[in-house]
């Protein structure tokens, strides 16, 4: 009983060792915050680079011969585990607005919303198996929005700007949302874009690229920086404007819900090179690979680092110990004097070591929790008080700070650097112990 | 106390305790063949000039600490041979030690350093479920030693007298047959070093215990049953100082 009280007793009366606890607590604190940002970092653009496109891409090895779409449609579909198929052509362009005479190169920033990636596709195939429609949905602006999400390259003739293109049979085609913003175009405005047809020699003749006029349906919005890159035109408009007898340049395969994409992958390779079409098949991460990768590194060394500044704050929690048991040496003796044990004498310091680490621990968890849960909420609070950006929505494309709170991980990391800390305590609770009680009660 | 009879009980007997210190580099004999027996019930008052080995003698008596050689038993119970945790059970059960210097735990109150010898002894649910009688017995002893309003006072809120009062308090508080006293009035004044011995012989008196101990205080050892000097290592009997013959037999 005696180490219980005493050791409370002697916790209660040293401010020393509520900064020991305070110390843990923010150690602990931090650990969790900065696990959950990079947790919910990583979460939301995995969410962001998985909607943005299906579970598993095929990418057919093309020859002179086109890629046999509806083939590759049909093995697809075929495969017990597969929701939905879709294919895509994808050709690069430079986007000019219409009318320009030049097309417009310039500095960097402006070179990159001159090239594009421009997708053509299916809307209804990609409506029923993408986050195509959310996509669509997430802008808010109505001179971006589409007028109709469920169709989304229809246009009124009546929303076309100019006449001159209005009567002229456009293409529709959907842009990012910021790149609209950037070059001040809106829903209804023209731009052309320019691409060199299939087959073209490169070797010394003059090169004659194609240049095609579209009118802008809408804009869409993934929250993710590639929407700079990309524009999609209707597939079945493709072929004209790029000069291509291709059908298919990706197959977009959604997985049945559960199916290990991985296995899903293997299963419909090991199908498509059975069948004699040649094909690169690779999952949503597989392309992210790099990306997705460089996130959780980054997560990890982080947790490392904040790890490893953890343990020395454990260390304090040791000083306050060694501090004490130098300051205690006479009680050591009275104890022993009373019939207190070894064992019960460095019990005393061990349970003193075992308050702080807990205590600390338990503050540390609920500080975390509470941070990780409302820290939009401080980060409003500190930017309105200071007057200052600490987190750039830009930057990221996410509106908030992300977080994902796991509770299980929360426990641990809580729980280890208590176990730590109680450890880092039990040197000096055994020196206590192995204290002469003669000696003790004699020092100064 | 008169010449006890062959039907008092030794309390406790030590033959031959010898105890040495390496002090700058040489051992310094400190005692060298004491031996004691001491009745239960007895008053017994060791005295000797500084550095004799009074507080050595009674950390040995006590199992503080351990002799170079000799033997000592408490109530029969040979002590060379127990283990730490034995010689901390007999301790806490049979000896209550009172200091010069009180050595109270200042973070305590004064009925909380009465209550910790309980606590030592019993683990921490035994304890609560046995705390009335334990807070009763305490608060008893301090109202006995005329602290009773002084329950919740720490250590640096009484005077020198008050702390002594307390750890006597502290010392009976686990109903110990030998209680071990090293100088307990050598840090008071006159007056208050007369209250503390009164009160001393009379609780020792009234719950039967036996008593050793140390002490400059030829007024104190005065009123002890017997009191030998430690010279030169060894226990003799003391008549000079006192002037009186002793009158227990004495050990050795």
């Amino acid at each position: 009983m005696f180490r219980v009280f005493l050791a409370g007793r002697y916790t209660v009366a040293r401010p020393v060792s509520y900064l020991a606890m305070v110390s843990i607590g923010l150690a602990i604190m931090a650990l969790i915050v900065v696990w959950s940002i990079m947790n919910g970092f990583l979460e939301q653009t995995r969410d962001i680079l998985r909607g943005s496109m299906a579970d598993i891409v095929v990418f057919p090895v093309q020859r002179h011969e086109p890629a046999p779409r509806e083939l590759l449609e049909a093995l697809a579909r075929e495969h017990p585990d597969v929701a939905a198929v879709s294919s895509r052509l994808v050709r690069p362009a430079i986007f000019k607005k219409y009318g320009s005479a030049n097309v417009v190169l310039g500095n960097m920033q402006d070179a990159q919303h001159t090239q594009l990636m421009v997708m053509g596709m299916d809307a209804q195939a990609e409506l029923a198996h993408t986050d195509l429609r959310v996509h669509l949905t997430n802008v808010h602006d109505p001179v971006f929005r589409v007028a109709d999400p469920e169709r989304p390259f229809d246009i009124a003739l009546k929303d076309i700007a100019l006449a001159e293109v209005r009567f002229n049979d456009p293409v529709p085609v959907l842009l990012g949302e910021a790149t609209l913003r950037m070059w001040g175009l809106r829903r209804g405005d023209a731009i052309e874009l320019v691409t060199l047809p299939d087959g073209m020699s490169l070797d010394g003749e003059p090169v004659t690229p194609t240049v095609l006029t579209f009118v802008i349906a809408g804009a869409f919005n993934s929250h993710h920086t590639d929407d700079n890159g990309k524009a999609y035109i209707p597939r079945a408009d493709f072929g004209d404007w790029a000069g291509t007898v291709h059908e298919l340049s990706e197959l977009y395969v959604s997985a049945k819900p559960g199916v290990p994409l991985e296995r899903l992958r293997d299963e419909l390779g090991a199908v498509l090179d059975s069948s004699g079409v040649f094909c690169d098949v690779q999952t949503w991460e597989d392309r992210n690979k790099t990306w997705l990768a460089a996130v959780e590194n980054e997560r990890n060394i982080l947790f490392v680092i904040l790890g490893f500044f953890l343990l020395l704050v454990c260390t304090i929690s040791f000083s306050v110990l060694t501090m004490l048991v130098q300051e205690k040496v006479r009680d050591i003796g009275i104890l022993s004097a009373m019939g207190a044990s070894s064992g019960g004498v460095g019990g005393v310091f061990a349970v003193v070591g075992m308050y702080i680490a807990t205590l600390g621990g338990l503050l540390g968890l609920a500080a975390g929790w509470a941070l990780s849960t409302y820290i939009n909420d401080v980060k409003d609070l500190i930017e309105h008080v200071f007057e200052i950006q600490i987190f750039d929505r830009n930057v990221y494309a996410f509106s908030e700070i992300p977080t994902a709170i796991n509770m299980d991980h929360n426990l641990i990391i809580a729980g280890v650097t208590m176990v730590a800390a109680v450890i880092i305590c039990l040197l000096p609770a055994w020196r206590a112990a192995r204290l002469d009680p003669v000696e003790a009660l004699r020092h100064e | 106390m008169s010449s006890p009879s062959p039907s008092v009980e030794i309390m406790l007997e030590a033959r031959g305790l010898t105890r040495s210190y390496r002090m700058g580099g040489r051992d310094l004999t400190v005692l060298s063949g004491a031996d004691l027996t001491l009745y239960a019930g007895e008053r017994l008052a060791i005295m000797g000039r500084s550095g004799a080995g009074k507080s050595t003698l009674l950390h040995l008596l006590g199992l503080l600490d351990r002799p170079d050689s000799g033997s000592l038993a408490i109530r029969g119970q040979a002590t060379e041979r127990l283990s730490r945790s034995a010689r901390a059970r007999v301790r806490n059960n049979e000896v209550g030690f009172v200091f010069q210097f009180y050595h109270l735990i200042p973070e305590l109150s004064a009925l909380e350093n009465v209550l910790l010898p309980s606590m030592i002894c019993e683990g921490p649910l035994r304890w609560l479920g046995n705390r009335k009688p334990h807070r009763e017995h305490a608060a008893n002893l301090l109202d006995e030693l005329g602290l009773a309003e002084r329950l919740s006072h720490k250590p640096p809120q009484l005077s020198g007298g008050e702390r002594q009062r307390v750890a006597i308090a502290r010392a009976l508080a686990s109903r110990p047959a030998l209680l071990l006293c090293d100088e307990p009035t050598g840090n008071l004044d006159e007056r208050t070093s007369a209250a503390i011995t009164n009160l001393l012989f009379e609780v020792v008196q009234r719950h039967q215990q036996t008593l050793v101990m140390v002490t400059h205080d030829p007024e104190l050892a005065r009123r002890a049953d017997r009191t030998l000097l430690l010279h030169e290592g060894r226990l003799t009997a003391e008549e000079l100082v006192l002037g009186e013959p002793a009158q227990a037999p004495v050990a050795g």
